[in-house]
């Protein structure tokens, strides 16, 4: 094991006194002199013709100065899908029709927000209604109506995986089962709404906007693309940011609006989502209808599965396809899969769109899977943790044509459960059951879809003559303490310390690109792009040194502790300061920065590196009420090597927050397009008296492929925490159920006609 | 109409002309610039906003500015004494207790009030006081533990 | 062995299957067109592989089978 000075030890929070003094500054919360106020009007329709639109009255309006529509707008659709323009399908104002509720067709911009919305009120649209279709199972009837014109039978997307030969497999299978099970949506509900400034210089034709998005660079491509600009004339930056949670990726009409209300009345122009508009016109996680079969030998080995998916996309495609193909791959880990075939669909509706959310397709899939082995389990008479086990990918596995694990540490965190297990959960209450899931997920994905010609992430460290350190990087730090690791990187790498370091995030002008924050991908991709410009200067660094020295070259000389030294002599050696003013003034005032990037190449289809484990769930349910209780969890994984033990920590406790809602209590439910419930009152967050103690166990591994051997942590435990905990109201009241969102009325109806039927058996 | 609000924020003393509709939030972020205090939700279900009013933790978008007149509001902004920082919001930073931060203000200033009304509570005593507050990202529990830490620390 | 090659682009496979499987794959008109003149609907053989099987695969393969040029 290797001993550093700063990665793997609990490192605080480099913008924690910012974060508690209120001093930290969001989207949210800045003004700019001169400042304007936008609004956006929507869509009361779910899918209707817009035949007019009549401004006039909304413009006369004391305080406002600016109105615009389509027609005001560059024309011309875009999305993150560059690298296939049938699928940028978003209009940054609807022209011809609306094709959700809450589709934004026109925009304002005025002196206060109050004028503003007022203004709204006098913009009369006439709409002819057409018909629409709210169901994926609807959408792809041939008879559906169209929600995009050249989409027929309103498929957006389709993925096709397969290898080996599953139908072979499946007649050689001594038990084969199908399950079905339809997935909700969640919504991301950051506690920062959406939230963009544009400001557009008239003289120079340059814009700036402030965001609170996962990624400046996906912005000011997305920017780029809907007002036809250069994008070197796009500058995104990206403040401090109140959580996103996949959320915030794609260009949202509050920055390309404000953009456009900046460039026609020569002022900075601020939006704002209400919370309504957040829940109701925001991204969310992609509904689906899920099937599965899977063929296993009688001792529980996996021979085959099959997995048809049908998602529901909602009106435009934002990340969705990505989601289509990921929840195809995701619902094979973590197993070996000897035989696998996959067709996702992507259908258009007419809701607002679904796209990516924390687990990007793994949160649906692994509900589907884990709770399916667990059945196949029973029916064969294997103990649930013996099933995973026997199953487990190891280290080299490969999917064909797909993907290769290279680090895998499933087995050991398998065992180290099942001892756990045995040591806190040997006796359990009435009505108490214990379940499990198992996990995987990407660190960072090898997809190109947004079509960049730069590495995936770029860092620069500048050395100053003080020996203080300014790190540039563009990945975004949305919450889940990415700064923090940056810096910890940089310094560990330098020999320096968390206070010699100043880092400049997050934005696109001044730093090198980096894809943003999404798929777990920073610590890992940007990560490497940091360690490697930082040992780019280190190398500079220990040059100076070894001249000075004037040893044997055959002598390694490291960095630690501020200083420069022989590492098998460590006291032969000279402070980090005094080297760094050497290596300045000793080299004609040269700079001392070093550059670093990182783009995964040859990694399969997927991911370079793939963090894994296994979560198990303790459970209690109250048969009078259907009240489920959870009261402990015990995770263990194997993310590589943990950067920041605190972060990680606190990650991996949000992401079960965030899968018990998933689980138990977060839903969306929608009539004829409209969600009904898009505020905190009626969408059920699980709150602090809700969250059960949780134990976590690090099972380390080490990816050459991370820094430090470092993978993802925390979007993967997304995912098994429902599963889990469907897995244990099982084992406690022997109830099953084929979706999610178990509410006590569900539980509550399923143990009613559980009963029944064993009722309705007795009397035989 | 716009009547006259005269209060004490973070010690320093007001005069203002408000709408009689202005949310205290509202007064607070934008007439006086303390955007320490956030809001999240527009119906009084998040706590983002929480202040100490008189003493008591307070919706601040739930009041309207002019019910503070006469009366003493605590915001995020008045707790560390200059450069050091209150012993509550040393322990959210020692326990990462926050990941955005966006909802930190308002679970710092409802610990204060929980803490100095209550200033041994158990972990259940703890979790009630702070059941109104929504947080996505941290899942609650280091919360919690940064509050046990901050009392010790106050006691100390 | 023969390969095959796609009758709307480049793409060569000595397996119906594969290359039915990049046939469907392409959202373009020019292949969509093409199932159009052998009585196949793009629609019909993607919804076909809603159920478990490779209906819509099969199906497809065996047309380019016969009707996808051969090549060396």
């Amino acid at each position: 094991m290797n001993e550093y000075s700063i990665i793997g030890k609990p490192t605080t929070n480099v913008d924690g006194v910012a974060k508690v003094t209120g001093e930290a500054v969001y989207t949210f919360d800045m003004t700019l002199p001169n400042m304007l106020h936008g609004k956006l009007l929507r869509s009361p329709h779910p899918h209707a013709r817009i035949v007019s639109i009549d401004t006039s009255e909304a413009e006369k309006l004391p305080g406002v100065k600016a109105v615009i529509t389509g027609k005001d707008t560059p024309g011309g659709k875009y999305g993150l899908w560059r690298r296939f323009r049938e699928l940028a399908d978003q209009e940054i104002l609807a022209t011809t029709k609306v094709r959700f509720i809450g589709d934004p067709v026109a925009a304002v911009a005025a002196t206060s927000e109050d004028i503003a919305e007022k203004a709204l009120d006098l913009i009369n649209v006439e709409y002819e209604p057409l018909p629409a279709v709210f169901e994926p199972l609807e959408a792809i009837k041939d008879d559906a109506p169209l929600v995009h014109d050249d989409f027929e039978n309103n498929i957006n997307a389709t993925r096709h995986i397969e290898w080996g030969n599953v139908d072979k497999a499946f007649k050689n299978a001594d038990y084969v089962r199908e399950d079905r099970f339809n997935l909700l949506s969640q919504h991301p509900a950051p506690m920062e709404v959406h939230s963009s400034i544009a400001s557009y210089e008239k003289g120079s034709g340059r814009l700036t906007v402030w965001s609170s998005t996962q990624s400046p660079y996906f912005l000011q491509l997305g920017l780029a693309d809907a007002l036809k600009m250069r994008e070197g004339n796009i500058r995104v930056i990206k403040p401090h940011v109140g959580g996103a949670f996949g959320g915030k990726n794609s260009t949202m009409p509050d920055s390309v609006n404000a953009a456009i209300l900046s460039m026609k009345t020569g002022r900075p122009v601020k939006i704002v989502f209400n919370r309504e508009e957040e829940f109701s016109a925001t991204e969310k996680r992609t509904a689906m209808h899920l099937a599965i079969k899977i063929g296993l030998k009688k001792d529980g080995t996996l021979l085959a599965k099959e997995v048809k998916i049908i998602t529901d996309g909602g009106a435009y495609t934002g990340l969705g396809a990505t989601t289509l193909y990921l929840a195809g791959t995701w619902i094979t880990f973590p197993y070996k899969t000897p035989n696998y075939r996959y067709d996702g669909f992507r259908t258009y509706t007419n809701k607002m769109w679904s796209s990516s959310v924390r687990g990007f397709g793994a949160v649906s899939a692994v509900y589907a899977a884990e709770t399916q082995i667990d059945r196949a389990a029973r029916d064969l008479g294997i103990d649930p943790i013996e099933i995973r086990r026997r199953n487990a990918m190891t280290t080299g596995y490969e999917a064909p044509g797909q993907y290769k694990v290279e680090s895998c540490g499933i087995l050991p965190c398998i065992d180290k459960m099942e001892q756990r297990v045995k040591e806190k959960w040997a006796n359990l209450d009435k009505d108490e059951g214990i379940g499990f899931a198992a996990f995987a997920y990407m660190s960072g994905g090898i997809f190109n879809w947004i079509d960049t010609p730069y590495a995936f992430s770029g860092a620069m460290v500048k050395v100053n003559i003080d020996g203080t350190v300014d790190l540039f990087t563009q990945a975004s730090d949305i919450g889940q303490g990415h700064n923090t690791v940056s810096v910890m990187i940089c310094a560990e790498e330098l020999g320096i310390g968390i206070e010699d370091i100043r880092l400049h995030p997050a934005d696109t002008a001044t730093t090198l690109t980096d894809l943003g924050a999404w798929g777990s991908r920073e610590t890992l991709m940007n990560g490497n792009a940091v360690k490697a410009a930082a040992a780019e200067v280190k190398k500079k660094l220990i040059e100076v040194a070894r001249m000075k020295l004037g040893e044997n070259i055959v002598y390694d000389l490291d960095a630690k502790d501020k200083r420069i030294y022989i590492a098998l002599r460590p006291e032969r050696g000279f402070s980090y300061y005094d080297i760094v003013k050497d290596a300045i003034k000793g080299n004609d005032g040269e700079p001392l920065i070093g550059i670093g990037h990182y783009t995964p190449h040859r990694k399969g289809m997927v991911s370079p590196a793939y963090a894994m484990g296994i979560m198990g769930v303790r459970a209690k349910v109250d048969r009078e009420t259907g009240q489920v209780e959870v009261k402990e969890v015990i995770v263990v994984h194997d993310c590589g090597q943990t950067i920041n033990p605190l972060g990680a920590r606190g990650q991996v406790e949000g992401s079960i927050q965030m899968g018990l809602g998933f689980g138990l209590c977060e839903d969306l439910p929608t009539e004829n397009g409209l969600i009904l419930n898009p505020s905190f009152v009626d969408y059920k967050l699980i709150r602090i008296r809700e969250m059960p103690q949780i134990e976590l166990f690090d099972v380390p591994t080490y990816d050459p492929e991370g820094p430090y051997g470092a993978k993802e942590s925390a979007e993967a435990t997304t995912a098994p925490t429902a599963p889990a905990l469907a897995n244990a109201i099982y084992n406690a009241v022997g109830v099953e159920f084929d979706s999610n969102v178990l509410r006590l009325e569900k539980v509550l109806k399923a143990l009613k006609e559980k009963e029944a039927k064993e009722k309705g058996k007795g009397r035989r | 109409m716009k009547k006259e609000l005269k209060f004490v924020v973070n010690g320093e003393s007001y005069d203002l002309w408000v709408e009689p509709n202005t949310l205290l939030v509202q007064v607070l972020r934008d007439e006086l610039g303390l955007k320490g205090t956030k809001w999240s939700c527009d119906s009084g279900s998040c706590c983002a906003c929480a202040v100490i009013l008189d003493g008591r933790v307070v919706k601040s978008c739930s009041i309207f500015a002019l019910q503070a007149n006469g009366k003493e509001v605590l915001t995020i902004e008045g707790l560390a004494n200059g450069p050091e920082l209150h012993p509550i919001q040393q322990a959210f930073i020692d326990n990462w207790a926050f990941q955005c931060g966006f909802c930190t203000s308002g679970q710092i200033m409802a610990a204060k009030a929980l803490l100095d009304e209550n200033p041994k509570p158990t972990r259940e005593e703890i979790q009630l006081a702070m059941d109104g507050h929504l947080c996505r990202c941290t899942g609650y529990n280091m919360i919690s533990e940064a509050i046990q830490d901050a009392a010790k620390r106050l006691q100390a | 062995m023969s390969n095959y090659r796609c009758p709307c682009c480049r793409k060569i496979s000595s397996d119906p299957h594969d290359l039915a499987r990049h046939f469907l794959g392409q959202t373009d008109s020019k292949h969509k067109d093409w199932l159009k003149t052998k009585g196949l609907s793009y629609a019909q053989l993607i919804t076909s592989q809603t159920e478990f099987g490779n209906k819509g695969y099969d199906t497809l393969a065996e047309v380019l089978k016969k009707e996808a040029p051969k090549v060396e």
